[in-house]
């Protein structure tokens, strides 16, 4: 195996890095995988919640964008390009493990709501504020079919902009913004679900320890 | 509030999901505490994603080494296209070279700290007294490689005339770690004809005739210890 000189790797520019890795340049391809391998990475393990299955999607997506390097002209951004590749080889995996639980629409409806119950405006709401937390957002994310997680974790987590979401994912920038508020939506009815659930239980809990003590 | 305004503040935030939002839906937010609520909700999933987002997640360094295995397979890695450099002539040196001749460096090595080893038991204070009988150098500035092996060659006939003729398996044992030694120098002295400006290459050469150096003049102490 070769031996790695981070000091050099980090000399190369990216157009250079690439410019070599269409000729096969070892370090080159090096170069660009450390460039960019934590934000393929942070994708992948975001939108799948699985450390395993993040790893082996983002080597794919860079085994991918490696076979077809000596295609790139330029005409987009490198990264863009990249992170195309990696949200596909994503959503093929969540299509494939979620088509096996649920339905095609629900995995790939691009416009239409999702089936859950909806906000019944003027009903008894749970304020998330201040309740939300990273863990729960977390779980509720892997709850959210594929196009929805996709844009709110380019959009919400990695920070991407609609018109760079637009790109990756092959939609309008309309059509970007509505899959984000969707999203959230379902996010928040989800979340609201956890918070109910966590004041059942501690009231179950409570009445518990209470009985108990007669 | 009316629900014909609550929907419509609700596709004012679809078509702007980051704001800012319409006078007219400001307005109505003010006035309605269920499309506050959510506009509050909305903001707090936003913030915490961001928090989210803002933890650094690093990949294990295992990936790429798969990954450039895969691409190794795949035959997308050619090498380093700038040969000249000493890094990529020895990544290319590691990556081409037979295994024989790594394991033949490592061999030799081992050979000569198992014959100090042995030798050094035997005569815990004889290192210092043996004088070096070999006349090699391994200056390598001074020596150019060709003469280096004709200095080694004449040495090596020194050498196994030294031997003691009923040790054979000292003998045998050098000869051996000779002959892997030898494979060892012939991969490098192909590096410099493939690339005589390689300052590496040449490196890499003296390194593999120093080798072969240290190992002979291990032996001839050897022998000389045994012949006392």
């Amino acid at each position: 195996m070769a031996r790695t000189r981070p000091t050099e790797i980090r000399e190369l520019g990216e157009a250079e890095a690439i410019r070599r890795a269409q000729q096969g340049d070892a370090e080159a391809f090096e170069r660009l995988y450390r460039l960019h391998n934590r934000r393929v990475y942070a994708l992948c393990l975001r939108m799948l919640g699985n450390t395993a299955e993040a790893e082996d999607l983002t080597q794919e997506a860079f085994l991918q964008l490696f076979r077809k390097i000596g295609t790139f002209r330029g005409e987009s951004a490198f990264s863009t390009w990249l992170h195309r590749l990696a949200v596909n080889v994503v959503l093929m995996r969540l299509r494939k493990k979620t088509l096996a639980a649920t339905s095609l629409e629900e995995v790939t409806e691009p416009d239409e709501d999702v089936g859950g119950p909806r906000k019944d405006i003027g009903g008894p709401d749970l304020r998330l504020s201040g309740s939300v937390d990273r863990v729960n957002l977390e779980r509720a994310v892997e709850q959210l079919p594929p196009g929805y997680r996709s844009v709110f974790v380019l959009h919400d987590v990695q920070g991407y902009e609609h018109n760079e979401i637009a790109t990756i994912m092959n939609c309008s920038i309309g059509n970007s913004k509505s899959q984000l508020h969707k999203a959230r939506m379902r996010l928040r009815e989800l979340l609201q679900e956890f918070a109910r659930d966590r004041a059942r239980e501690e009231r179950q809990a409570a009445k518990g320890s209470s009985g108990g003590s007669h | 509030m009316s629900p014909t305004q609550c929907a419509q503040f609700e596709r004012i935030l679809e078509e702007q999901p980051d704001g800012p939002l319409t006078v007219d839906a400001a307005a109505h937010m003010k006035g309605c505490a269920d499309c506050r609520l959510l506009w509050s909700d909305m903001e707090a999933i936003r913030t915490v994603a961001m928090e989210w987002g803002g933890q650094e997640v690093e990949p294990p360094e295992y990936l790429w080494s798969a990954l450039r295995r895969q691409l190794e397979s795949e035959g997308l890695i050619r090498g380093s296209i700038r040969e000249s450099s000493q890094g990529s002539w020895l990544s290319a040196w590691f990556g081409a070279a037979p295994r024989w001749a790594l394991a033949g460096a490592s061999i030799s090595l081992l050979l000569i700290a198992a014959m100090l080893a042995g030798y050094q038991k035997n005569e815990p204070n004889a290192a210092a007294q043996i004088p070096m009988r070999l006349s090699i150098s391994v200056a390598r500035p001074k020596l150019v490689a060709a003469d280096l092996g004709k200095a080694l060659d004449g040495d090596l006939k020194q050498v196994f005339d030294s031997l003691p003729e009923g040790n054979t398996v000292l003998t045998s044992s050098l000869r051996e770690n000779l002959g892997i030694v030898d494979n060892l120098i012939a991969v490098c002295e192909q590096s410099v004809r493939e690339q005589p400006d390689d300052p590496m290459a040449r490196d890499y050469l003296y390194g593999a005739y120093e080798q072969k150096a240290v190992l002979l003049a291990t032996a001839m102490d050897r022998s000389a210890l045994e012949g006392r």
